[in-house]
């Protein structure tokens, strides 16, 4: 290691802080959450609610731009609206298992496409902005507004007392919905609640993090996890670990060798899914060779 | 004079989305009895079964339960219906089967992982509680899936399928476990199954179904499995010889050189 890269990046100490605990505390509720996207097979349900979330931060934008709308300034705030509108999908996802008889991978890749469309030419629109939109779609800003050092581990502490209180029930409803069902367990209110909370904290960690990191944290932990345990309770803590390590190696590799923070963080996941795979291969193959 | 019934159905029509594809469908089940049903592939025995359950609702008719009591099902649906990516534990399963005694917003107390190792012990597996559920063998998943239905002591035992794709050491293992839980519980049994033998030789009641033939009959094994009736239900001969204690089933017309017991 550098140590005089790394002995600059500890003496900026004032200049990472903030962004590290939002990084940090993202990448453990991402992870945390992200096992039950994973374990539910719906790991795009993460990429549109992240890209949801930047569909709201840019009509916000782009409504501010409007005289006609100067009543209303206070009331469109990006971060309201990105909250209001992927809850608002998460809600729809939840509340709806037949979509026109498309199949769930369909409406997620509608709704992703759609989100990801509208951004785009909304950030064409208001090129004054579209710095602001780029750093929420792939993560690039190193530095945070200071109230997302509150908000983001305020929602997290809120996500991890429904998850506390739920645990048992949440993962009942999702590994088997049938006899739930049969044991008269709200079934569609738990999964509302659950994917609810997938979304506000999407929609948080997007507007601290970005879309990409979002996304990367939403997923790749949560494997890694699957290759590293059989145990269930050990896939949520090392989910978190991973996601933790993934956001603070990623802002210390952005800071130090300069590179965009969003897309750091995701190659940082994306090297800790592979060195589960690595794990998982090696496991595998002394199994069969001693039995 | 009318036994009382623990579950009785009046007329029920089953099918899906508000489309019968099987009307009249009337039978009661008394404490204590063992059910089979049986059928086709597709004849809709599990979605008989499954509206018993009160999974889908009838699209006609009634389906009454006792009124003396509010019935606990335990449930064992077939063994492929579960996701292996989930890493649950053979305890973890069981326990889940205790969930009908858990409200929602409570956790799994002492006494209820008490009940898992009984449970895990009337299946004989105690010895596989940590391992991963995705990890057993069939009949491994078939004990676990035994013990997580027993685990809400429930007052009816209702399985699908439960001896599909095993060999005949596997089938009559775990045939023998659900007899002997049965005799020792108390238990009521329902039970799907493609094997007619098998159903002959445990259940005393069946119903026999088929939505393509609208074809449904109920009653003692002895009314209802007749040769006439199994032909025209599987669509070939099928011979059912009758000893003082048993039936045996065959497909193959009596006499034939090559018959398979069924």
């Amino acid at each position: 290691m550098d140590t005089s890269s790394f002995g600059e990046f500890i003496r900026s100490y004032f200049l990472w802080r903030d962004p590290m605990i939002v990084g940090a505390v993202s990448g453990a509720i991402c992870g945390f959450l992200g096992v039950y996207v994973v374990l539910r097979r719906i790991v795009f349900v993460g990429a549109m609610l992240s890209q949801v979330s930047s569909f709201g931060v840019a009509l916000a934008f782009y409504l501010q731009g409007f005289s006609a709308l100067s009543l209303f300034q206070s009331l469109i705030d990006p971060f309201a609206l990105s909250l209001v509108m992927t809850g608002a999908a998460a809600l729809f996802f939840a509340l709806n298992r037949v979509f026109f008889r498309i199949s769930q991978e369909g409406v997620i890749g509608f709704g992703y496409l759609l989100a990801s469309g509208i951004v785009v030419i909304i950030a064409d629109r208001i090129t004054h902005e579209a710095h602001d939109i780029a750093d929420i779609l792939f993560g690039s800003a190193v530095v945070v507004d200071p109230k997302e050092v509150y908000i983001v581990p305020a929602v997290a502490s809120v996500a991890i007392l429904i998850n506390w209180i739920f645990f048992k029930d949440f993962i009942f409803v999702s590994f088997d919905p049938e006899t739930a069902r049969l044991f008269k367990y709200p079934v569609r209110i738990l999964n509302t609640v659950l994917l609810l909370t997938v979304g506000v904290v999407i929609a948080v960690t997007t507007r601290a993090l970005g879309a990409l990191p979002v996304f990367a944290l939403a997923v790749l932990p949560a494997l890694t996890a699957l290759f590293l345990t059989e145990k269930l309770n050990w896939v949520f803590v090392i989910a978190v670990l991973i996601g933790i390590l993934s956001a603070g190696f990623g802002y210390y590799f952005s800071f130090i060798l300069s590179l965009p923070t969003g897309a750091s963080i995701t190659t940082c996941a994306s090297l800790f899914f592979l060195l589960g795979v690595i794990w998982q291969q090696g496991r595998l193959l002394s199994r069969s060779k001693f039995g | 004079m009318k036994l009382p019934y623990l579950i009785e159905l009046e007329n029920v029509t089953i099918g899906y989305d508000k489309s019968g594809f099987l009307n009249s469908i009337s039978f009661s089940i008394q404490q204590g009895q063992f059910w089979g049903i049986i059928g086709p592939n597709g004849g809709g025995k599990t979605t008989l079964l499954k509206t018993i359950l009160g999974l889908i609702p009838p699209v006609a008719g009634k389906v009454h339960c006792s009124e003396d009591r509010s019935l606990i099902f335990g449930y064992v649906p077939q063994r492929e219906s579960f996701d292996h990516i989930f890493p649950i534990s053979v305890a973890e399963f069981v326990a889940m089967g205790r969930y009908i005694r858990i409200p929602v917003g409570r956790g799994i107390k002492k006494e209820d992982w008490k009940v898992v190792t009984e449970c895990l012990e009337k299946v004989e597996i105690p010895h596989l509680r940590d391992r991963p559920f995705r990890s057993l063998s069939g009949g491994e998943k078939q004990r676990t899936l035994l013990a997580h239905s027993l685990a809400g002591e429930p007052d009816i035992l209702i399985l699908d399928e439960p001896t599909a794709s095993m060999d005949i050491k596997g089938e009559t293992a775990i045939m023998e476990l659900i007899g002997k839980i049965k005799e020792r519980d108390n238990l009521t049994v329902l039970m799907v199954s493609h094997f007619l033998n098998i159903v002959a030789r445990f259940a005393d009641h069946v119903v026999m179904i088929d939505k393509d033939d609208e074809f449904f009959s109920s009653g003692t094994i002895e009314e209802v499995f007749s040769g006439e009736t199994l032909s025209r239900v599987f669509g070939l001969n099928v011979t059912v010889e009758q000893f003082t204690d048993k039936i045996r089933i065959y497909a193959g017309a009596r006499g034939s050189d090559k018959k398979t017991e069924t």
